[in-house]
Parts: structure tokens; C-alpha cells; sequence
């Protein structure tokens, strides 16, 4: 089946069978290998683009549902010489010892960015009225959509709360 | 029709291919992928996430209506009544916050687990299900939609178009709580959501609602009727009262006994935490 998929913002032609996620499509259809695949089953956030700007698992929807949507994938964010904010801070913080969750945790931690930035509440949020506070223990609650097999959160947060800090976002 | 994958614009061509045969509904995919190991979907494939009426919510005299292809997102961050607080923080606790960007409110309930963390809130919500065919339309009070674990009332031709809310039912304040081994990308042992309006201190209606107790989530009529008339005291929330309404089971998450007890402590701390 013809799909158009505008991916970092290239369209791209492909043939695709319906069945094939976007996560397969982008490792093994366009060689975009920086998305991760973990579980394979929507639990651990490995394969975390934006689809409009929002952040979605790309192992549990399929290419042909998104003619026309825009998908960011990691390999947009920075080149190696220039890495963008939240790719540096995870370097200089150590925010990963494999590093095979980073890309999603990062792809995530730039969602999630917005979304506080939109005033989107979380679980914790004290109040679904009012702009919720990008505290550390929101941002935890926030990335709960990604783990991380080598355990190193304290570090995944210390390097997002930095970022939070340089865009002059509210924390308590 | 063969293709594999459909995907109209418009609710009625949607309703044209779903009475053309075989089809399998699909919205968010959060739980379609989850339950058909290597996603191989057979047959054919209807994407209902394009509809555009399908999605968002609407607000007016005669209550709420949420369209079926609303998101959790959608929900959490919507402008609602506090009767809605309780389904809106449970929105923000369905898996993680990548599900709920694609997880929609009908495919939770038309999934139908018993731990669908939308059942409770809905419940206490006297919340309706809409299912439309291209013949026609009904409803169904969301108790009859659900008729066991992973059973609906939903026939073949029928795609679940809204949510109705009564505007009755929007009265007062609402609360959700859940009880699992971790917050986040597990399934709950016990969750919990209540609706309670008072004036001047005293219980007008109140809804209580478990699930994950049970083949399907439940209200309890009769610890409802114990909290009318009063001043609102979790106090009289008794462990007997609520293990009567349930019929808990045992499994790796939890033992019978233990989602008994764990259930009447989550409806008192529900209870004194709605209003505060
Ligand atoms: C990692 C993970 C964690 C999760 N955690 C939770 C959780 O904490 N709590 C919880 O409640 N759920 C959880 N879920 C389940 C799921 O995300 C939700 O139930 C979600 O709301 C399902 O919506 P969907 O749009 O993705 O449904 P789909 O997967 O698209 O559809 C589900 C079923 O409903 C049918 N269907 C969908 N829409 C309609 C319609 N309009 N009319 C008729 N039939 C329809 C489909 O045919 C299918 O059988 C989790 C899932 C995953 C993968
Ligand atoms: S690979 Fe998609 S969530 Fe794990
Ligand atoms: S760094 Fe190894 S999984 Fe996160």
C-alpha cells in the first residue's frame, strides 16, 4: 500500500504492507536506526517520536495511519558536532550507562518540555486547574512512560532539570 | 471492498464498511497491538482515528458527550466539571503519557478488561454509551455495554460514536484512586472513583464505583444508600459493605482477601479526599 510519510520533514515514498509500525518502518524501510525497539508492545518508551509534535510509541501504530502526519525522530534533534540542549545535558550528566533507552528518553524529555510548557497537569499535579510546577519529582512522574534497563534515572532527571533550569521554567 | 486497510473520512462510510463484512475496528491501537502477539491483524483493518466528528467534547444543557476517538490527553487536559475530576485523573494515569496521546476512551471501554481504568469514574458518571449502525442508533447504560471480562453489547455492525454524561449526573465532585505495584505501565489491582454532592454538609447523591474486583467494574448501591442523608464520613465505609458489592480474584497481582480490604481503604480515602 502507497503511503507518504513526512518524516523530519522529508516526504518519503514507500510500499508498504499495512501491518508495519511506524518503529519498523523508520528502522527498516528508511534505515533511520536511532528509534529503539525494546518491548515491541507499548511499555518502555525505547521508540518514542512525535507525531505532530506529541509524543507517541511508534511500536504500537501503524505507518499507513499516518499519510500526512509529521513524525520527529531523534536523528532531527542534533548532529554529533552540534548536539542540541537535552543531548548535551544527557552527555555532561551521564544520563545513561548503554544508552539504548536515550534516544527515546530524550525524544520523551522533549514532549514533555512542551506539555509543561502548555500547562498539561500530570498525575501529581496539584491542581488540574492551574499551571502545574516542573518540580523533579514532575518530571519523574512525567518520563514514567520510559524506562530504563541500566537504572539511570537520577541521572536522566538531574540532565532534563538542567534543561528545565536554562529555559527559565518554573520549579518550586 | 478487500483492502487490508480503510481509513474514511466521514462516519457514515466507515458505517458502509462495517456492514460490508468482517472488520476490525481500529482507534488508538493501545490494546489491539497488546493482544494480538506480532500485531499480525488479520482481515480487514477499519481506522476510525481520522473522523474528525468522532473526537473532542462537547458541553451543553443536557450533560456531557465525549466522542468516541477522544483521547486520555484530550480528556486530562479539557476544561470539565469537578464531577469529571475523578475520569480526568484516571486519564492521567493510564499507562504512560506516550498511551494516552493515542489511547482512546471507546476503545478502553469496548476492550473491556476489568482493570480499564475509564469503567469506574464513567460508572459513578450514570455514563451512557452511544453505538451507532448505518440504520440507526442507540444507547445503552454503560453497566448493560459491558456484559463481562472482554464482553460488550457491541454487535458486529456497531462503532461506539460518544459518551453521554446526564447533566444529573455532572452534580458535585468526583475522585479516582488506584492501586498497583507501581503508578505507571501496569495493571491495577484495585481502582477506585466516587461522586459525592452535598449541600450544606449533607449527602445529596452519592456514586461509588471498583473495579478490578470483579469480572466486571461495579457500583455500590448499597454502601451508596448508607452515605445519603448524612454528613459525609468515610467512617461509615466498612470493610463488609464493600465486599459484599465485589467478588475479588486471586492472582499474581493480588489475593482475594487483600483487594477486599485494599478497596474499602481506597473508597474512604477517595471519599475524604473528594471535597478537600
Ligand atoms: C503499555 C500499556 C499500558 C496500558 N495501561 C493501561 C492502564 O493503566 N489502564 C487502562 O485502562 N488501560 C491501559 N492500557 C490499555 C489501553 O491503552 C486503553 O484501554 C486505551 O484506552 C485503548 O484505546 P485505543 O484507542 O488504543 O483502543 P484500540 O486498541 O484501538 O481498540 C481496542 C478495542 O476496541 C475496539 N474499538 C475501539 N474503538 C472503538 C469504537 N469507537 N467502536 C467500537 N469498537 C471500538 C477495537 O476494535 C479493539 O477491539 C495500556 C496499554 C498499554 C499498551
Ligand atoms: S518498543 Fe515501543 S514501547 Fe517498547
Ligand atoms: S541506559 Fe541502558 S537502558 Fe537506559
Amino acid at each position: 500500500m502507497d503511503v507518504t510519510l513526512s518524516i523530519n520533514g522529508t516526504d518519503h515514498r514507500l510500499d508498504l504492507d499495512p501491518r508495519v509500525t511506524v518503529l519498523d518502518a523508520l528502522r527498516h524501510h528508511l534505515g533511520l536506526t536511532g528509534t529503539k525497539k525494546g518491548c515491541d508492545h507499548g511499555q518502555c518508551g525505547a521508540c518514542t517520536v512525535l507525531l505532530n509534535g506529541r509524543r507517541v510509541n511508534s511500536c504500537l501504530t501503524l505507518a499507513v495511519m499516518h499519510d500526512g502526519d509529521e513524525i520527529t525522530t531523534i536523528e532531527s534533534l542534533g548532529s554529533p558536532d552540534a548536539l542540541n540542549p537535552l543531548q548535551d545535558a544527557f552527555v555532561r550528566n551521564d544520563g545513561f550507562q548503554c544508552g539504548y533507552c536515550t534516544p527515546g528518553q530524550i525524544m520523551s524529555a522533549t514532549a514533555m518540555l512542551q506539555e509543561a510548557e502548555d500547562g498539561w497537569p500530570s498525575y501529581i499535579s496539584r491542581s488540574l486547574e492551574t499551571d502545574p510546577d516542573l518540580t523533579d519529582e514532575e518530571i519523574a512522574e512525567r518520563m514514567s512512560g520510559n524506562l530504563c534497563r541500566c537504572s539511570a534515572y537520577p541521572r536522566i532527571r538531574q540532565a532534563i532539570a538542567e534543561v528545565r533550569d536554562a529555559r527559565g521554567m518554573a520549579a518550586e | 471492498m478487500t483492502e487490508a486497510y480503510l481509513r474514511p473520512d466521514t462516519l457514515d462510510e466507515a458505517l458502509a464498511v462495517l456492514a460490508d463484512g468482517e472488520t476490525r475496528i481500529a482507534a488508538g491501537c493501545t490494546d489491539l497491538f497488546a493482544a494480538t502477539a506480532r500485531k499480525i491483524l488479520p482481515g480487514r483493518t477499519l481506522d476510525i482515528s481520522r473522523i474528525p466528528t468522532l473526537r473532542g467534547i462537547l458541553h451543553d444543557d443536557s450533560g456531557l458527550t465525549i466522542g468516541a476517538t477522544t483521547t486520555w490527553t484530550d480528556i486530562a487536559t479539557a476544561e470539565l466539571p469537578p464531577a469529571c475530576r475523578g475520569l480526568q485523573l484516571a486519564a492521567r494515569e493510564v499507562g504512560g503519557p506516550q498511551i494516552q496521546n493515542r489511547g482512546t476512551i471507546a476503545g478502553n471501554l469496548c476492550n473491556a478488561s476489568p482493570a480499564a481504568d475509564g469503567v469506574p469514574p464513567l460508572l459513578t458518571l450514570d455514563a451512557q454509551v452511544v453505538l451507532r449502525t448505518k440504520d440507526g442508533e442507540r444507547s445503552l447504560p454503560l453497566d448493560q455495554f459491558l456484559t463481562g471480562p472482554r464482553r460488550t453489547a457491541r454487535e458486529a455492525g456497531e462503532i461506539v460514536v460518544a459518551i453521554r454524561v446526564p447533566a444529573e449526573a455532572l452534580e458535585g465532585a468526583g475522585h479516582f484512586l488506584k492501586l498497583g505495584a507501581r503508578r505507571h505501565l501496569v495493571i491495577s489491582i484495585a481502582m477506585v472513583a466516587v461522586r459525592v454532592s452535598l449541600v450544606e454538609g449533607i449527602v445529596q447523591q452519592a456514586a461509588v464505583a471498583v473495579g478490578a474486583c470483579g469480572p466486571v467494574a461495579v457500583r455500590l448501591t448499597q454502601l451508596e444508600k448508607a452515605l445519603v442523608g448524612q454528613p459525609l464520613d468515610p467512617h461509615l465505609v466498612t470493610d463488609d459493605l464493600v465486599a459484599q458489592a465485589l467478588s475479588p480474584i486471586d492472582d499474581v497481582r493480588a489475593d482475594a482477601p487483600y483487594r477486599a480490604h485494599a478497596s474499602a481503604e481506597l473508597v474512604r480515602r477517595a471519599l475524604a479526599q473528594v471535597t478537600a
